[in-house]
């Protein structure tokens, strides 16, 4: 078990440094610098300043150089300056985090509130009406472009209500702040709402069928227990692995709706650097979602091999 | 339940392996979500190949005079803000979806294919660094890859399709290397490598089409998230270009002007899209259900 | 006639600006003025950007030494008035501008403006300074300026190469505040000082801008602000659906599209919208320099098969402004007259003659219905460039030109433009002031950075310096026109349309003013107020 734990650590730094190589020459093949776009903006070009600006921020330089003098900060703690706003990029990160993290958070609380119930219900009535509505409405989330039904929910409160939930930093009371959060956290937790119940029920069937829920059937216990005492506990597992990798795709999702609604977190910052060639933003914040998305990975597979004994410590 | 017990099953129920038709009726019955999602699917792949005869006008073609018309006998969808027919535009945007969804599934499937054969089967230092990569490309967020990847390669129709392609390499290859190592084990490998057959005629003989069921499902489910992260890159503007009518494009670009002047544009593009990968999604549960016994819900 | 009726337009322009004030009471002072910002600026210095991007939200904290009057639509020389000067002079020779500087302004970190921080900031423009702006996009307005000279604090003097009346133009330009030579370009990019009407208080990027009153202003009683915060918003419909829902006072200046205009005018039917001109042209750039387009009479033909009408009618329901280089009247000053612009090869009203001439030329080059014409049409991956770029291949079919699209990422737009690597690309020019000066140097004349065609008429060029020392205006309008004329007949540039766009803003909101021929100039908001 030490061993594994050992070899998993060696490998989840390799995956690291991999992705900082991927991020870091992914970027710079991507024509145009930040330079380039800063001139563009300006609708000119002088190559005297072009070529001081370079040299100023450090991007004339050879890319091994570079690559080295960002991880040499990293591993220090200092992540460079943006090229935009020219403000340290620890700065500029920091504050977004949490306004992504309670609405990624408030989307998995929705997908998985809804998802691991209606999961659990479609299992247990598999192939009646209920069963086939269900999977139709989860199908469905997953088949709308999340962008449009953000625009639609949007135009539709106003059209109704009048007013629509809009990001406001200083909310008057936790009402605001909840509607602010909750509604595009709905948006995007539909989406994910339909993946987790997919999970679960498929997962549940697959338990309902073994053994030991016939034995506890033949037994006597109830049918709401078998469900969800035996069977549940047992289906939970797979659909924890699921819900652990969805919080990568959920960044996914996360920059569209924060696009539609106007939400400063780092999901939309992220696009909006890449579009600035940003450098240091950009290799910096992909770095954290990378760490979190490998962190995530590496505490379910511990969660598992801790509540599995299945599970093979080889690979 | 597997492929093989299908038969049985069907056998029992009267039907012969030669009645097709009577085949694919009763399967129809037996999945009837599946069944609608293969003729949404076939309607789909139909107004792609037929788009030339089903558009009622050119759709690049612009008409200041009836620009922004609401739909009519004429115009069925109404018209854009350039006065080009919602319709047609749709039925060709099928083309450009569809172009999409294949050629992305496709092209990362084959990567993620040849990866996944490779590190199974060879195993060694060969599957530790695909593996390595595979994590490097899966602890990246799928939109933020096509993102990036759509910036370096600048928007064009090959592009975006090699952009989606990339980020699904990594489940492929996953899926396929399991596989692949689990049947390395299998009697019938071992046989094969008995008789002195070559390692790579035993990958491609005996161990790729053995592989082939849980790639078909794979690939059905990833066919449907494609579309919608072309639409997504699309909004984000770094979709197909114009004049192609992708369908994406098409919703997103009405969608910041037109959602309430001239809702068509917004609806019907978004119904398109919507649809699209519903069937494709219906169709894809069924698949497992009958290819992917593992799978099955 | 036609100078009778664009006075009119002007009056009524105006009228409508003065009973916009009397109508509303006296102005109360308080309130915070909420907007949303198209974009987010890559930094707070107006100088060292080319866009009103930065304009708007920056131009309340500066001060320039003079200004377009803010509450007049049309800009004109008639229109600048004192800033941070208080009254200036030419010399006899017309070559030495003099202005007497306001005295006991401070800078809104206490320290006090001088005669010293006027000549700081246009050294730096000329680049003649030290320390350097990282980008410096207007180096070329003050092409004629030899230096300036202080005489004691508050008395600074700009001495000129030749005579150029446009001076005080350029100078009136929401383009052109006065820094402080205590702080250096960098900490302007992020925390910009000045001595206008508001503070700078923060910035964060893609999201927020936030400005405070200045309580020292030297205006006294103004503003009648306690601040403005403008939240960037980047997706058009969100922010257009923000302000229907009242989260904000006012959109972003000319930024929403006539059938928005249209929307908000259903959805929030008090709400007061203006279109007015932006003075953006629309254009096309024409590689003259290598095949097909090097030939003179396929130029011709292509501005020949031009339907302006319907660009505008597809893209603004008709109401942009067609003409040359100027903006066309009545909010532009220095067009040519109706008649004039008709003789203009493509300018003549019967489409479908003009196009029939197109076709002969194009079969003369040896083209023709079987042998047609492919080229491809660069442009900008953005709807503004991209949109007419559509309709502009649509007509193009008609005189056997197939168009095929390039969209080109903005990052990589101006290397491809400067390498030549294009044949046609459609472009889209700003037009800080509405002065000949700033419109024809830049854009055509050898040798400038923004001259993206290359085109040089050494002819045309003298007597672009001709137009530019001339005093007398009437005068000096003959020649633009005769200029501009020549400028299209050589489809340097072909200018398809001038675009206008619409602003909108609550019934409470009082005191604005949306300029007509210049969407950069306006924004001082000093005397913007709540009537709530």
């Amino acid at each position: 078990m030490f061993a594994y734990l050992v070899r998993r650590l060696a490998l989840m730094v390799v995956t690291l440094v991999g992705i900082s190589i991927v991020i870091f020459f992914l970027l710079r093949i991507v024509p145009g610098n930040i330079v380039d776009i800063l001139f563009a903006a300006a609708g000119y070009v002088d190559p005297a300043e072009k070529a001081n600006l370079e040299r100023e921020l450090g991007i004339d330089q050879p890319l091994v150089v570079q690559y080295l003098h960002w991880i040499g900060g990293l591993l220090r703690g200092d992540l460079g300056f943006s090229y935009v706003s020219e403000k340290p990029a620890l700065e500029e990160i920091l504050p977004r985090i949490p306004i992504t993290a309670r609405l990624a958070g408030l989307a998995l609380l929705f997908s998985t509130s809804i998802g691991i119930p209606l999961g659990v219900i479609s299992a247990v009535r598999q192939g009646t009406r209920l069963d086939y509505a269900l999977r139709v409405v989860s199908l469905s989330g997953l088949s709308l472009p999340s962008f449009w039904l953000g625009l639609l929910i949007l135009t539709a409160s106003v059209s109704m209500f009048g007013t629509m939930p809009i990001f406001n930093p200083n909310p008057r009371d936790f009402w605001e702040a909840f509607a602010t959060y909750a509604v595009p956290a709905a948006a995007v937790g539909f989406r994910s709402a339909a993946l987790t119940m997919r999970i679960t029920r498929s997962s549940m069937l697959e338990v309902l069928r073994q053994d030991y829920i016939r034995t506890a059937r033949a037994k006597g216990a109830s049918e709401a227990s078998v469900n969800f005492h035996h069977a549940l506990k047992n289906a939970i597992l797979p659909v924890i692995t699921v819900v652990g990798i969805e919080a990568a795709f959920l960044i996914g999702g996360l920059i569209v709706t924060e696009t539609v609604f106007n939400i400063p977190g780092v999901a939309r910052f992220l696009v909006e650097a890449i579009r600035w060639r940003d450098y240091p933003i950009v290799q910096n914040l992909v770095m954290f979602i990378a760490v979190v998305v490998v962190v995530a990975n590496f505490t379910v597979d511990m969660l598992y091999a801790v509540f599995d004994p299945r599970i093979r410590y080889t690979d | 339940m597997s492929a093989i017990e299908y038969e049985t099953e069907l056998r029992r129920a009267g039907v012969g392996a030669t009645q097709g038709w009577r085949r694919a009726f009763y399967l129809a019955q037996r999945h009837v979500l599946g069944a609608a999602g293969l003729i949404i699917m076939s309607v789909f792949v139909l107004t792609a190949v037929f788009a030339d005869f089903l558009a009622r006008f050119d759709p690049l073609t612009v008409d200041s005079a009836h620009a922004l018309a609401g739909p009519s006998w004429q115009h069925w969808m109404g018209t854009d803000s350039f006065g080009r027919d919602v319709f047609s535009r749709i039925i060709h945007g099928a083309r450009i979806s569809l172009a999409v969804g294949i050629g992305s599934t496709a092209l990362g499937s084959s990567i993620g294919v040849i990866v996944g054969l490779a590190s199974g089967y060879l195993s060694g230092w060969v599957d530790l660094m695909f593996q390595r990569i595979t994590d490097v490309l899966q602890a990246l967020p799928l939109l933020v890859l096509a993102l990036v990847m759509t910036a370096a390669l600048g928007p064009s129709l090959p592009n975006v399709i090699i952009a989606i392609a990339i980020p699904l390499i990594p489940t492929v290859s996953r899926v396929i290397r399991a596989n692949t190592l689990a049947l390395r084990e299998q009697p019938f490998v071992e046989a094969a490598k008995s008789i002195g057959m070559s390692e790579m005629r035993i990958a491609l003989r005996h161990v790729l089409p053995n592989t082939m069921a849980p790639l078909i499902v794979l690939a059905t489910a990833q066919l449907g998230s494609t579309i919608l992260t072309e639409a997504s890159l699309s909004f984000l503007g770094l979709g197909i270009p114009e004049p192609y009518p992708s369908w994406g494009r098409m919703l997103s670009e009405s969608a910041a002007e037109y959602i309430r002047t001239a809702p068509w544009l917004v609806i019907f593009p978004g119904v398109a899209i919507s649809l699209a990968v519903f069937g494709t999604n219906l169709f894809g549960d069924a698949l497992r259900d009958v290819l992917d016994p593992r799978q099955r819900g | 006639m036609r100078s009778v009726r664009a006075l009119a337009v002007v009056a009524a322009f105006s009228v409508f600006a003065v009973s916009n004030i009397a109508l509303a009471g006296e102005p109360k002072q308080g309130g915070i003025l909420r907007m949303y910002h198209r974009d987010s600026p890559g930094s707070a210095s107006i100088h060292e950007g080319a866009t009103y991007s930065l304009n708007v939200p920056f131009m309340p904290v500066f001060n320039n030494l003079v200004l377009y009057k803010q509450d007049v639509p049309q800009n004109s020389m008639n229109s600048i008035v004192p800033d941070l000067a208080e009254s200036w002079a030419w010399s006899a020779d017309n070559k030495k501008l003099t202005f007497k500087l306001r005295q006991g302004v401070k800078w809104h970190d206490g320290k006090p403006f001088t005669a010293a921080d006027v000549k700081c900031t246009f050294d730096m423009l000329m680049g003649k300074s030290q320390q350097k702006f990282r980008q410096n996009p207007r180096k070329a307005w003050y092409s004629e300026v030899n230096d300036l000279t202080t005489n004691g604090d508050f008395e600074v003097s700009f001495n000129l190469k030749r005579p150029q009346p446009s001076l005080l133009a350029l100078l009136a330009s929401g383009y052109t505040p006065v820094y402080p030579c205590h702080v250096s370009p960098g900490d302007m990019r992020t925390n910009p000082i000045g001595t206008g009407p508001f503070k700078f208080v923060e910035f964060k990027a893609n999201e927020s801008i936030k400005l405070t009153r200045n309580p020292d202003y030297w205006k006294k009683g103004r503003p009648y602000l306690d601040g403005i915060e403008l939240t960037i918003i980047t997706n058009r419909s969100t922010a257009i659906l923000a302000f229907v829902a009242g989260k904000f006072d006012m959109t972003f200046p000319t930024e929403v599209t006539i059938p928005l205009v249209k929307d908000v005018k259903t959805q929030a039917p008090n709400a007061i919208c203006e279109i007015t001109p932006t003075n953006v042209s629309t254009n096309i750039i024409v590689n003259s320099s290598s095949p097909p387009f090097d030939n003179q009479d396929i130029r011709r033909a292509m501005a020949l098969a031009l339907d302006r009408k319907a660009f505008t009618s597809i893209l603004f329901e008709g109401q942009a402004d067609i003409g040359g280089t100027m903006l066309p009247a009545p909010a532009g000053l220095w067009a040519m007259p109706k008649e004039m612009l008709e003789t203009v090869p493509g300018y003549g009203p019967d489409v479908n003659a003009n196009r029939e001439e197109a076709r002969k030329l194009m079969q003369k080059a040896g083209y023709g219905p079987d042998k047609r014409l492919a080229v491809k049409i660069s442009t900008r991956n953005i709807s503004i460039y991209r949109d007419p770029a559509v309709i502009l291949i649509d007509q193009l079919k008609s005189i056997y030109i197939d168009g095929e699209l390039d969209v080109v990422e903005t990052a990589n737009w101006f290397p491809k433009v400067a390498r030549k690597d294009f044949t046609l690309g459609l472009n889209l020019t700003g037009n800080a002031v509405d002065d000949p000066d700033q419109s024809f140097f830049e854009n055509y004349s050898c040798g400038s950075e923004r001259n993206y065609t290359n085109y040089c008429n050494k002819e045309i060029e003298k007597l672009f310096d001709e137009q530019s020392q001339e005093t007398n205006i009437e005068k000096r309008k003959k020649l633009v026109w005769e200029i501009d004329k020549k400028l299209q007949e050589d489809v340097a540039r072909p200018i398809i349309f001038h675009s206008r766009m619409g602003s909108c803003w609550q019934p409470y909101v009082k005191g604005i003013t949306m300029m007509v021929n210049s969407s950069y100039n306006g924004y001082r908001y000093e005397d913007v107020w709540l009537d709530k």
